[in-house]
């Protein structure tokens, strides 16, 4: 696909998701949300130029195109429940793509965790914070002429950049045995040779746990809980 | 089939980057960014599966659980910031904040 053809398509796009933001008429954003939806749909109809096996083309091109639905979805969508749902959308097809890809192990943790629980966090925090229904901030974007641009000249510069580099093979490479990324491959690989990465990471963690409960209780401090120590600013 | 994920990635990417700058809602920034992650897992699995030379590895795949630790401790403090905001504001709007300051 030459880079100006794409180009022209994420423009297309950039201007369907400039009309479907939040703030428009309805009719408008009906308008704005076919566009995108033709943009996308004309994106990924190039796939099938580097993706020859149609058995692997059609699972990939249904999973990214509900993705990218989804995404876009989640952010013009006005209620913020409903941005968290299209967010679940979106993991469960970048986990499918993942699968496509042989990383079994990588797929059902994005899953457990994102969809499982930090979507479930962030679901209980908007049902905590907006229990009166969708605020007046949900109905107007901020400067949505100037994010989108932004967007799009991020777009454009790393598709371009991409068409332009070097081109792999089209055939799917031989995938050794020790490369599947099942459990018992990823765990020889995490325990020997990133084992200290692992231990960082249970660090980060715990210090991340810590850390969210001492800023949360933060104002709590003046309640007579006698469970609260001192939480002093 | 590299070239066709790292383009799902970027576009995944910059719709994160386009919800951040545009939504108001300080929960629904925090979403974005974490759709910004999900881009670039799948740019890190692609480049582990299909590299433009050698063979396949894991390493790729290693990278992008590190990114999930990292994405998970960033989802935990951020809500804790975005709760303790809503305390001291009662709202969750950003523009509300855009002072820097008490008001």
């Amino acid at each position: 696909m030459p880079p100006i053809v794409a180009i022209a398509l994420l423009f297309v796009g950039a201007l369907g998701l400039y009309l479907l933001m939040p703030g428009a008429r309805l009719s408008i954003r009906v308008v704005g949300g076919a566009v995108v939806l033709a943009a996308i749909a004309g994106l990924l109809a190039f796939s099938r130029m580097w993706i020859p096996d149609l058995g692997y083309l059609i699972p990939f091109a249904t999973l990214a195109f509900v993705g990218l639905v989804g995404g876009i979805a989640m952010i013009t969508v006005k209620q913020p429940v409903y941005s968290a749902l299209f967010f679940v959308l979106v993991v469960i097809c970048v986990t499918g793509l993942l699968v496509l890809s042989d990383a079994q192990f990588l797929a059902m943790g994005l899953l457990a965790i994102y969809a499982g629980a930090i979507l479930v966090t962030y679901v209980f925090v908007i049902m905590l914070a907006q229990q009166g229904g969708t605020a007046a901030y949900d109905h107007t974007a901020r400067t949505p002429l100037a994010g989108v641009i932004a967007g799009f000249l991020l777009l454009g510069a790393l598709t371009s950049a991409i068409l332009s580099g070097p081109v792999p093979d089209s055939a799917i490479p031989e995938l050794p045995v020790e490369a599947r990324g099942t459990v018992q491959n990823m765990g020889i690989e995490l325990l020997t040779t990133y084992v200290v990465g692992i231990q960082l990471s249970g660090i980060l963690l715990l210090s991340a746990m810590v850390g969210a409960i001492a800023i949360a209780r933060r104002k709590a401090a003046s309640n007579s809980d006698g469970l609260i120590l001192e939480a002093s600013d | 089939m590299l070239i066709a994920y790292l383009i799902v990635g970027a576009v995944l990417f910059a719709l994160g980057l386009i919800g951040f700058v545009t939504r108001r809602n300080l929960i629904i920034m925090f979403l974005c960014t974490e759709m910004m992650f999900q881009g670039i897992i799948v740019n890190l699995v692609a480049f582990g599966r299909f590299p433009l030379v050698g063979a396949p590895d894991l390493h790729g795949q290693v990278f992008a659980l590190f990114l999930l630790v990292v994405a998970a401790s960033e989802a935990a403090l951020g809500l804790a910031l975005v709760v303790l905001l809503y305390r001291n504001s009662g709202t969750l709007d950003a523009n509300f904040w855009k002072q820097l300051r008490d008001h």
